[in-house]
């Protein structure tokens, strides 16, 4: 026999209901249905028979007809199990409540009569409005001035809420980061800010995170990746049936475009760069009527910037909200180059779909006129002034992303009534009085008092008896967040990225007053001779830095290929001579002595010309900069340790003899010269900022953290970490290197004593000093001199809390 | 080891208090984008009582050829300027433990469990314009053909999700053999891979190399028992002395906390055993062991001994590979059936022998069949796919069953409430060798998995305001003839 471990029990039906009767009953399934059938006929929707309604909880509770907590008092049980003809319910000649359902309703009331967040038997009235909305905004309370503040300040005094209590310095600063930036603040950063006295640092640090353009793209990259399905690799890439927008997101957002003009590109794209968005996944074969590209073209559109779900509606009139299988079929025919056969079900209804957009009251598209015209003519009718739904949408998405749940929820479902209208309607036309730029509205937001305030402690049963603002609510970081941040703690992110777009930005002047002047380098089979095919030597050289380094960076490249190795530790590997590799050395470098080894190698079948050509920039912090270049005064070596990594080898007992100077071919300029300036500046200054998980495809580690398959619009990542997530966290092989790579690093460093080390883990991790008690924990593991080991164990605990995976 | 449920509450009952207990649910689902099951009385059906509580899926990724599997035709023997027209089997029958049913040569094995097996021969699929794997492998795992508007559920999260785990120790949905990175297609093999919009606690443990399974369930490579244990203790250290733990009562911390210690638990528990094949006797496994796939049929049935749910192992799919034969059909599938034979008999005596196979139901399936000459089916406008075409073989490398073709195709069932040596079903003699006997689409294949199961056709989950049945439209007809 197996011990009976609850395990996967967790969120799994069955193992959860076989003990059901301790379970929190299920409103929906099992309570509603009740109700419905036995007293909505005359207590429901429109009807109150003798006054009592019971639409929704509050109107329950009413005249005592229910008491959460106690069947005794609750006067409903009483009627329904009542024998007596005149006063039972339901009436006479009526079916009776059956006394198993009886037994439910009374748990039900005794569990304290929990009902499903906005849940009603009322007829739904609520219809979003179009236009956008100025609302008036109420006086300012305790001097917080933010409208955001005003609004919400009022929402807490009419609720009788309390306002939830202001995080600290450190807290807002881990906050801030994660959410503008996507990464974790260093100790450096941390200390700077808590020593900063200014009294408006916090918007001083939201101002500078909004502009750090690089950081802030890199982050949101993700957010619109999914928001507009983009990858760089998926389901349709393979038979080139689907495209990338990856190079125009990219820029328009270091551009920080203004997202009326963003969403008119991706509509009516102006060029091939955003027009993957709109013609979204062209699959082998045939495909179903509802999923045609026209067809994915009105449900995307619809979905990312309307937050109207109109998958329902492009197979049949929706049940669930008021659009219409003509109205997506007309969305389809602005997009459709042919004449498009309304299917219903799959199955055709004769008519012949007319190009017409979903609010006529703001202009329509002409029918009449080219695809493109037609485009043209949705894009502005998307992004036109009065169309507040579009706003509203976007600054709802903007809100959950830095609040953890939207004013309207779900965030699709845009016809649903806001927790507050006010808010909603500011926060869009503050969108909209500012030119439509995103950063304003994350400005507006970060810099409340409401966003920097704690969140929420949360329940399993929250938001049962609807949403009440009481605060933010914590937010699991995204996998790319939590991958970022492991590749920082551990200094393990990749060097090279597979979205195709060219990171940051380079000073042109700095560009132009950069002269390369590295030569080619080979052994001694370059003197005179021909170097035989094959051929495997290290290259050798080092120098001492003896100044605080700012920033540095390296080009690189070898006919045939190369393997770059800083400090004895790997850097970049290049095996296409052509492509001149370009590497961020800041972190890399250390005080002292530094080497550098290159493994060359020639290629082909008989002997060849072969050369190793790099150039390392450093910029010191004093501003002067020194430049370490591949030249006569290089060594190397023929016989050396292939078999193991570099940092066995024992360099200095080695066999070195000073390389050949080889003449350079116009092959190798011509590929290098072009792009060689660049690169070194780039290296060394603009992207000294490490490579980030949004800009790689994803992985199996991306995956089980909840990167989704891009091939569905998705607007929001689960908030639960899974047990099958756990396991990969526990045990993952990516994860344990990069930790023991973290634990090495760290261990490494020369007079850091176990106090301070600790302090550094906190900082780092958690953005904190630690408390008694933790810092206790770890000095009792590293003991005096902390080993590799312990530091990665301590890393991984400290990276598994729910204090780190959650940004609150 | 074996797992035995408590016999005091076995399933199928628990299921069906559980179903009792949902009582209807008329109200549609609500705000919540999470999906709510529709399950309810009021929908007009009630929960079948299962058959099987644990399924094993042995995919022959790539398109298993039925001619040359368990449909034996006309067989035709290489030789030069053998017409391809007059070609239907390149292996000749062989009799099996059941009288009236003939297999191919090379599967003699499997052969003599036949009288455990329910088959059925008349399996059919759309041809969906282009029959491609990946489209054809989509429809079969989730029952919906691709693309879809909603990321659809795998068959085995469908079951995670219904039904849960059976030992709460082993995830309730294993999937053995297949790669999803480094080979062709892997993205639209990750598609359905997937619990889609069930979220991914009910996904996919994915096992792509048997003789590694061990290692996805242990520390990290190099990491002692002791040392996974302190680390460990550590975290709950952490958890318990840090800042939150005012905040202990928060669900969203504390559910992160329960997932860590879950982990913790497999990883360090004995039933982390039940993936570790080494400990399989050398004897069982020397009659498993014909490669990975052999390999993975040995994992499954640990798994399953061990109380696994649901179990995928596959001969795997890579474009061109194994079952994906555009060239020399007859020796790759000679081949696949040396792969093939042994462990799938074995695996089918072995739970015989441990008593399980009456409530496991093992299933051997692909994406389609494959044809000499007539790709998809007559009067289809599928698109040839064949690579190359000849109308007389003149090479070894012409000899086999080349193209894709939908019209007939074989699954076969062993355990788990079927019928024991049945035939179901029956392909034409000659070409087209379409199913002209009972057909079966891929719809009613899953009906009939899941009425095993213990789950009905109609069942559905509520996503996005509207219904996702567990087959589409709840349309889908279990074969109930196939039932013992």
């Amino acid at each position: 026999m197996i011990k009976r471990i609850l395990l996967f029990a967790v969120g799994a039906t069955l193992a959860a209901d076989v003990s059901a009767q301790q379970k929190p009953l299920d409103f929906a399934h099992q309570i509603a249905p009740i109700l419905k059938k036995h007293c909505v006929e005359c207590h429901g929707g429109d009807n109150a028979k003798g006054g009592f309604s019971l639409n929704t909880r509050e109107l329950f509770l009413e005249d005592d007809m229910a008491t959460p907590g106690k069947p005794g008092e609750s006067h409903f049980l009483e009627l329904i199990a009542s024998t007596d003809p005149d006063a039972q319910m339901p009436p006479k000649g009526k079916p009776r409540v059956s006394a198993e359902q009886i037994t439910l309703l009374k748990a039900w009331i005794k569990a304290g009569m929990k009902w499903d967040a906005g849940f009603t038997f009322a007829t739904k009235k609520y219809e979003p409005p179009l236009h956008p909305r100025r609302p008036e905004l109420p006086p300012v309370v305790e001097g917080r001035a933010n409208p955001v503040d005003r609004i919400i300040d009022a929402y807490f005094a009419e609720n009788l809420q309390p306002r939830p209590a202001a995080i600290g310095d450190a807290a807002f600063l881990r906050r801030v980061h994660l959410d503008l930036v996507g990464l974790l603040p260093t100790p450096q950063e941390l200390n700077e800010f808590l020593a900063d006295r200014a009294p408006n640092k916090r918007a001083k640090m939201i101002g500078a995170l909004l502009a750090d353009e690089l950081r802030y793209t890199e982050h949101w990259l993700t957010f619109w990746n999914d928001l507009l399905r983009n990858d760089y690799g998926g389901t349709g890439f393979i038979t080139g049936g689907r495209k990338q927008v990856s190079g125009w997101l990219y820029q328009s957002l270091i551009d920080n475009k203004p997202y009326d003009q963003m969403v008119h590109e991706l509509i009516a794209p102006p060029t091939p760069a955003s027009r993957g968005y709109i013609d979204g996944i062209k699959w082998r074969g045939e495909v179903s009527a509802g999923q045609t590209i026209e067809i994915q073209f009105a449900q995307s559109v619809a979905q990312s910037f309307l937050g109207i779900n109109m998958k329902c509606a492009s197979c049949h009139d929706s049940f669930i909200d008021r659009w219409k299988l003509s109205e997506a079929y007309g969305l389809a025919a602005i997009y459709s180059s042919r004449p498009l056969d309304i299917h219903r079900c799959d199955k055709p209804t004769g008519e012949t779909a007319q190009a017409s957009w979903l609010f006529p009251e703001l202009g329509q598209v002409d029918a009449k006129a080219a695809p493109a015209e037609r485009l043209s003519q949705l894009a502005g009718l998307m992004t036109h002034p009065e169309n507040g739904r579009f706003s509203r949408t976007i600054v709802n998405r903007l809100w959950a992303q830095l609040m953890g749940r939207g004013i309207v929820h779900p965030l699709d479902a845009m016809q649903t009534e806001p927790w507050n209208e006010d808010l909603l309607d500011y926060l869009a036309i503050h969108l909209q009085d500012n030119a439509y730029d995103l950063k304003s509205v994350l400005a507006l937001i970060v810099n409340s008092q409401a966003y920097q305030s704690k969140v929420e402690t949360l329940s399993q049963d929250a938001d049962v008896s609807g949403y009440v603002f009481a605060g933010p609510r914590a937010k699991r970081m995204t996998a790319e967040q939590f991958v970022d941040s492991l590749w920082q703690l551990t200094d393990s992110a990749p060097t090279s990225f597979d979205a195709p777009v060219s990171r940051g930005n380079v000073d042109p002047a700095e560009v132009a007053k950069t002269k390369l002047s590295a030569e080619w380098i080979w052994g001694d089979s370059a003197n005179g001779g021909v170097p035989a095919a094959g051929e495997q030597l290290a290259f050798y050289t080092t120098f001492k830095i003896d100044k605080p380094v700012q920033s540095a960076g390296a080009v690189v490249t070898c006919d045939n290929e190369f393997a770059l190795n800083v400090n004895s530790r790997e850097l970049a590997k290049g095996t296409v001579w052509t492509q001149l590799g370009a590497v961020t050395l800041t972190t890399a470098l250390k005080q002292g002595e530094n080497s550098i080894v290159i493994l060359g190698k020639n290629a082909g079948d008989t002997p060849n010309l072969a050369g190793l050509y790099f150039e390392a920039r450093i910029n010191f912090a004093d501003g002067e900069s020194l430049t370490i270049k591949s030249d006569s005064s290089w060594q190397f070596a023929s016989k050396f340790p292939a078999k193991s990594p570099v940092r066995r080898w024992r360099l200095a007992e080695m066999k070195w003899q000073p390389v050949t100077v080889v003449p350079a071919i116009d092959a190798w300029k011509n590929a290098i010269d072009p792009v060689a300036s660049e690169q070194l500046v780039r290296a060394s200054r603009g992207s000294a900022l490490m490579v980030r998980a949004s800009l790689l495809k994803s992985d199996f580690l991306m995956r089980s953290l909840g990167r989704p398959n891009r091939d569905q619009i998705v607007s929001s990542r689960p908030n639960d970490l899974t047990t099958l997530e756990a396991i990969d966290l526990s045990n993952n092989a990516t994860v344990a290197q990069a930790l023991a790579r973290g634990g090495q690093r760290l261990a490494d460093q020369d007079n850091v004593n176990t106090d301070k080390l600790i302090n550094v883990l906190f900082q780092s991790t958690l953005t904190r000093d630690p408390l008694t008690g933790e810092r206790a924990a770890l000095a009792e593991l590293f003991g005096k001199n902390a080993t590799a080991q312990a530091i990665e164990d301590a890393l991984w605990a400290l990276c598994m809390t729910p204090e780190f995976m959650l940004i609150r | 080891m074996t797992f035995k449920h408590d016999p005091d509450t076995p399933d199928h009952i628990v299921r069906r208090d559980f179903v009792k207990q949902l009582a209807a649910a008329g109200a549609a689902s609500l705000l919540a984008s999470e999906p709510r099951s529709l399950t309810a009385a009021e929908h007009g059906f009630e929960q079948p009582e299962a058959t099987a509580d644990s399924c094993i899926l042995i995919w022959m990724g790539g398109g298993m050829a039925a001619p040359d599997t368990f449909d034996p035709k006309r067989y035709s023997p290489f030789k030069e300027g053998l017409e391809i027209s007059s070609m239907l089997s390149t292996f000749p029958a062989i009799d099996t433990a059941v009288d009236n049913i003939k297999i191919c040569e090379g599967l003699e094995n499997i052969g003599q469990v036949m009288d455990r097996a329910t088959l059925i021969r008349s399996a059919v699929q759309p041809d969906l314009g282009s029959i491609l794997h990946s489209r054809h492998q989509y429809h079969w795992h989730t029952g919906y053909v691709p693309p879809q508007t909603v990321a659809c559920p795998h068959l085995g999260a469908w079951m995670a999700k219904v039904l849960g785990p059976k030992n709460p120790v082993i995830p309730p949905f294993i999937n053995i053999g297949q790669r999803l990175e480094g080979v062709g297609e892997k993205e639209e093999l990750k598609s359905f891979t997937t619990a889609g919009f069930f979220g991914s606690e009910f996904g996919p443990m994915n096992l792509p190399f048997p003789e590694q399974a061990s290692q996805s369930v242990q520390p990290p490579k190099g990491m002692t028992a002791g040392r996974f244990s302190n680390r460990h203790k550590l975290f709950q250290e952490l958890v318990k002395s840090g800042p939150l733990k005012e905040r202990a009562s928060d669900y969203q911390q504390e559910s992160m906390v329960r997932s860590l210690e879950n982990a913790y638990r497999l990883l360090s528990s004995k039933d982390r055993e039940a993936f570790d094949i080494e400990l399989e006797p050398k004897e069982s496994r020397e009659k498993y062991d014909t490669g990975r796939f052999g390999r993975g049929c040995l994992l499954a049935k640990r798994l399953v001994e061990s109380g696994a749910r649901f179990v995928e192992v596959t001969t795997e799919y890579v474009p061109f590979l194994h079952w994906d034969t555009h060239n020399s059909g007859h020796d790759t599938v000679a081949r696949m059936h040396s792969e093939m034979d042994r462990p799938i008999a074995q695996l089918v005596l072995d739970l015989e022998a441990s008593g399980l196979l009456d409530r496991t139901l093992v299933i051997i399936a692909s994406e389609f069949s494959r044809d000499a000459l007539i790709e998809g089916r007559p009067g289809s406008k599928a698109n040839d796919q064949a690579t190359f075409k000849v109308d007389k073989i003149t090479e070894k490398k012409h000899y086999g069953l080349h193209r894709h073709f939908t019209g007939g195709t074989s699954v076969v069932m062993f355990g788990g409430g079927v019928k024991k040596g049945f035939l179901y079903g029956k392909t034409a003699d000659e070409r087209p060798l379409i199913a002209v006997e009972n057909p079966v689409s891929v719809t009613d294949i899953h009906a009939t998995i899941m009425t095993a199961m213990g789950i009905s056709p109609k069942t559905a989950y509520d996503i996005e305001g509207r219904p996702f049945y567990v087959t589409p439209d709840g349309k889908g007809k279990p074969v109930m003839d196939i039932f013992g």
